[in-house]
């Protein structure tokens, strides 16, 4: 592809991620616009590859967690997103984001509620990944990513969880159980692996210095960085 | 409503007392002088005042919006000899930065006169930092008090300048022990400290994580003169562009109003901050703690850099205490203007004039901009869904009108109504330093009394681990945090503060902050100056140049009107001051908090004086970053500074006489505090910096609270490897004794890690190799073939690991 691919990340009020979730997404070669929600429109995703849904606390998270963010995305263009994915487009859920794919429907059912300790929880993370996935492809089997969330504890009807891990729509999994998610699932995909949604924070983890341990070298780039890369190629192929 | 609400107040024919009565009545929190000053006001004028004026003039006049204290003229007297202090700010603040502007001219680039203080980062970017209290809300409502303490001060460096990104936030807390027990609480209402603490911590964490802000930094003290009063401090960092700092308000300009509505919470918020409490603060005071609405914030933020990145804004500030009346008292304070109340949307529709110009509803900010700029000021403000209105003009004819649905109710010369009547107070001191050596700690020639020491210091609620708290903040937001709170192997080993990148910038800020109220219950002096060291140290060790670090002082004290607790202060203020000039560290910001003093049935309790030092410097590229974590097995330790006796104000001092409390010993007396010498000091912080620059400091710990083998401990719990020191080679100012070297606290003390091939040039640079790195996972503290200290980390890291687990 000769141009650069387009990511629009759309930015609701209290969505608080979006300036660096952007960077990363430029760091590994695509061009973004951060739209705030006012601005959305049905022509907003013309001519764009990536639709990222970035971290934060969506109208305050209030009621739960992604829910305003929800019904004001599909009465603004619900239809158009999902035949927006239907044509071929991406779309990437992080954090809060990934509370809103989910209650959009875009990803496999269930929900996203309070972490069993029934606290925010900010720290580091061992992943490994379940299934192939477009956003995965640039990443080892067993990274780490940061995480802060209150409510990420995925939570299913019967063993929807169960069935999600065995049939790889749950791409990724925690290494130990941080939050209390069910059978550790820590981000999903959809059956054509263009939606994408995760707790963790891959754009806190771009360089080397981010990590907490000043000796770390397991790769050139942070792992976040190769999720970002994964995408991109995927686009770019 | 289609009216406005006020009345006039006759006040022309009152006398002394009947002036300070109607003060009482109408909570305006005025002296009888104060009072008097008021009635020539409006006697000049030939009318009675109303009672928006009246309540413009209280709020305005409070010492949380003047500082009348730090202000006043003082008759100090210290070990029975007077001087006069001829104001604390001027003396002892200002003019120290001012003359260490002089001597730094391309540093500091604006202080006192903003939101905040802002240096030079780089030639396009600035930073800055504010720190604030929210004490007596917070031990009324300690969620909603928290909670709107960080919305303030975010608000703040949204203010400062035409309008700064806040890119990271500290909170300090000083709570009662959690320990405390009911029965000891000895006022009807108190909330016990484990109720203060988790409703501040969850206050400060819903406000600042929703605001997409990281807490990088924070401390927490515990003691019990604190269960009464509590202290919240919450401070926030800034970045703007430097051509963006300079704002001034035309006449012409028009002034809007823009976040939340305006209702009845909030009111008399600053005036109440000026009292002491009571039992009955809890039953009547509950209309000034307001509520926050983090999301609001963010909205209103989101809109203001907007506007400033488009060039709109000429001027802004935020809603603090007082309100509309001190955002826009301060905005018109040269020029004058009108301000239209009806047009400011309200949360309630029977708000009185008077309460509409000072409700301290949160979320607010003031913004002036061209008249011509309206209507792209209300794009963006509908982009960002924040709510304005147009609240006032500018009109250059040096009077403030307050017009409310076309009737005047307040009319005020802006030049009176900033001239506040000078107080004159007393303050003294006695010193307490003796010949007598105190109390002395012997050690047999067995580990065991240095570990049973050195286990009860890491599980004292001084030094325990605060993970539990730190967790629940988001420290990584922005992604720009690379020293974490954090850090080591396992990403839970402590740090001297934080690191963050700036979006634009090569060079890096860090953030760092002492608070030793212990020592100043007996030593004030010394405080202040041990806290300036203990802030700037922990800079330096974490890579900062240490020509490029700016302070903040937060004083929070007890009655200012007992002569004792004002010496103390006096004492602090003058001590910081030594210190600051002597490390050429400008104060850019500061503020004070009166009056934290709890009236019980059986007698007032006041907090210690405290003082909060706060700073920030640059770390001149990412390669400078320096943890606290020890990096691997092999290499050499080295110390910065010396050791030197006295216990005073230290945590074995205090975990020894809690035991002999306890019955367990005989009285012990630590009448001295350590000794240090800034000179001496600060030149070996640059020394250190020569080493950082070259890239070989490894890992750096300050030496703090626990003295030398806490530091060596929370060095090792990195994981990476053990640690081994020998006393012989600890270079002392006198004669140290043992307790001392392993535990005292004397200020200017780093230890840092180096390649063995290196050690040859620190030596050269005039540091002493003390011991060494090793793989057998131990803390080893010899005195030659002495061993005083022997414990393996995987015991010691529990201990201080899970301290406050059980209570939070």
């Amino acid at each position: 592809m000769a141009t650069k691919p387009k990511a629009l990340l759309l930015k609701f009020p209290g969505t608080n991620c979006d300036a660096e979730t952007s960077s990363a997404l430029q760091a590994v070669g695509f061009e973004t616009q951060v739209l705030p929600s006012a601005l959305l429109e049905l022509s907003s995703l013309k001519d764009i590859q990536l639709v990222v849904f970035s971290g934060g606390f969506s109208y305050g998270d209030y009621v739960m967690s992604g829910r305003f963010a929800k019904l004001s995305t599909k009465s603004k263009i619900g239809e158009e997103l999902k035949s927006f994915v239907d044509r071929g487009g991406y779309a990437m859920g992080i954090c809060n984001g990934f509370q809103i794919l989910t209650q959009l429907g875009l990803l496999p059912e269930g929900s996203l509620i309070h972490n069993t300790s029934g606290r925010f929880i900010c720290r580091w993370t061992g992943l490994k990944k379940n299934a192939a996935s477009p956003y995965l492809n640039e990443l080892p089997d067993n990274f780490e990513l940061p995480m802060a969330h209150a409510e990420g504890r995925f939570v299913g009807i019967a063993d929807a969880a169960g069935d999600y891990v065995k049939n790889g729509r749950a791409a990724l999994l925690y290494s130990s159980d941080v939050n209390g998610s069910t059978h550790q699932i820590a981000g999903l995909q959809d059956d054509t692996g263009r939606v994408f949604g995760l707790m963790p924070h891959p754009e806190r983890f771009t360089i080397k210095q981010h990590h907490y341990d000043p000796d770390w070298n397991g790769a050139e780039h942070g792992w976040g960085y190769y999720m970002f890369k994964s995408v991109h190629q995927a686009i770019a192929a | 409503m289609s009216k406005a609400i006020y009345r006039h107040i006759p006040i022309s024919s009152l006398n002394e007392d009947e002036l300070l009565a109607l003060s009482q009545k109408m909570k305006l929190s005025l002296s009888k002088a104060d009072m008097l000053a008021v009635q020539t006001i409006f006697r000049d004028e030939n009318r009675e005042p109303t009672d928006v004026e009246l309540e413009v003039i209280a709020q305005t006049w409070s010492e949380h919006c003047k500082h009348r204290i730090f202000g006043a003229r003082i008759e100090h007297t210290l070990d029975g000899e007077t001087e006069i202090v001829d104001g604390l700010f001027k003396t002892y603040i200002r003019n120290v930065t001012f003359r260490i502007m002089e001597r730094k001219p391309d540093f500091v680039l604006s202080a006192f006169v903003d939101n905040a203080g802002f240096v030079k980062l780089d030639d396009k970017l600035a930073v800055c930092l504010k720190a604030e209290t929210h004490n007596h809300p917070s031990a009324i409502e300690p969620y909603a008090g928290a909670n709107t303490g960080l919305g303030g001060v975010i608000r703040d460096i949204l203010g400062a300048g035409k309008g700064s990104k806040p890119i990271a936030s500290l909170d300090v807390f000083c709570f009662g022990p959690p320990d405390t027990k009911q029965e000891d609480i000895k006022a009807k209402d108190v909330i016990h400290p484990l109720g203060v603490m988790r409703g501040v911590v969850r206050g400060v964490r819903d406000y600042g994580n929703r605001m997409g802000i990281p807490t990088t930094s924070g401390a927490i003290q515990f003691d019990p003169t604190y269960i009464y009063n509590p202290l919240v401090f919450c401070g926030t960092m800034g970045v703007i562009p430097i051509a963006d700092i300079a704002k001034e308000v035309k006449p012409g300009h028009i002034l809007i109003a823009a976040g939340g509505r305006t209702g009845r919470d909030g009111l008399k918020g600053a005036t109440f901050s000026s009292v002491s409490l009571t039992t009955a603060s809890h039953e009547e005071d509950q209309t000034a703690v307001q509520i926050g609405n983090p999301i609001e914030e963010k909205k209103v933020a989101d809109f203001i850099l907007a506007a400033r990145e488009k060039g709109l804004i000429q001027f802004v500030t935020d809603c603090g205490a007082g309100g509309f009346s001190s955002a826009a008292g301060e905005m018109l304070s040269e020029t004058g203007g009108e301000i239209w109340l009806e047009n400011a949307p309200l949360k309630a529709p029977d708000l009185e004039s008077w309460q509409v110009f000072i409700s301290e509803s949160q979320e607010r900010m003031v913004i002036a901009i061209e008249e011509k700029d309206l209507p792209a000021m209300q794009e963006i403000a509908d982009i960002y869904q924040s709510e304005i209105c147009v609240l006032g003009k500018a009109d250059g004819t040096g009077i403030l009108k307050v017009m409310h649905h076309g009737e005047t109710v307040c009319r005020l010369d802006c030049s009176k109504l900033h001239e506040a009547p000078r107080r004159h107070m007393k303050g003294e001191w006695t010193t307490t330093e003796s010949e007598d050596e105190g109390c002395f700690i012997s050690f047999d020639d067995s580990p065991e009394t240095g570990n049973q020491l050195l286990k009860a210091l890491l599980a004292d609620f001084a030094i325990v681990s605060r993970e539990p708290i730190i967790r629940e903040y988001d420290h990584e937001v922005q992604g720009n945090t690379v020293l974490k709170p954090l850090a080591g192997a396992s990403g839970d080993a402590p740090q001297d503060g934080s690191v963050l990148r700036v979006d634009g910038s090569d060079q890096l800020v860090s953030l760092g902050l002492a608070i030793l109220p212990e020592w100043g219950k007996t030593q004030p002096h010394l405080m202040g100056r041990a806290c300036v060291d203990e802030c700037v140290r922990q800079l330096v060790a974490m890579g900062t140049n240490p020509d490029r670090i700016a302070i903040l002082d937060n004083f929070c004290a007890g009655n200012p009107d007992d002569h004792r607790e004002l010496g103390a202060l006096v004492e602090t203020t003058k001590g910081m001051a030594i210190t600051a000039e002597a490390y050429g560290a400008p104060f850019v910001s500061g503020k004070d908090s009166f009056y934290n003093y709890f009236k019980t049935s059986e007698g007032p309790i006041s907090i210690p004086t405290t003082l909060l030092l706060s700073g920030f410097g640059i770390v001149e590229d990412a390669k400078h970053v320096v943890g606290a974590s020890i990096r691997k097995a092999g290499n050499k330790l080295c110390l910065v500074g010396q050791a030197s006796s006295g216990l005073a104000g230290s945590v074995l001092a205090r975990v020894l006489m809690q035991g002999a409390e306890a019955g367990e010993d005989d009285a012990l007396d630590f009448p001295n505090g350590p000794s240090f010498d800034e000179k001496e000091t600060f030149a070996s912080y640059h020394r250190y910096y020569e080493l950082v620059k070259k890239g070989m400091v490894l890992s750096a710990h300050d030496i703090s609270e626990g003295g030398l083998a806490v530091t060596l401990a929370e060095m090792g719990f990195s994981g990476k490897a053990g640690l081994k020191v020998d006393l012989m080679n600890v270079p002392t100012l006198d004669d140290t004794p043992a307790a001392e070297h392993l535990f005292g606290e004397t200020p200017g003390r780093i230890v840092f890690e180096i390649a063995p091939e290196n050690a040859a040039l620190a030596e050269e640079q005039g540091f002493t190799v003390i011991g060494e790195t090793t793989d057998d996972g131990q803390v080893t503290i010899t005195n030659g073939d002495d061993k005083l200290i022997q414990a393996s980390i995987a015991e010691l890291k529990p201990i201080w690991q899970n301290g406050l687990k059980q209570y939070y």
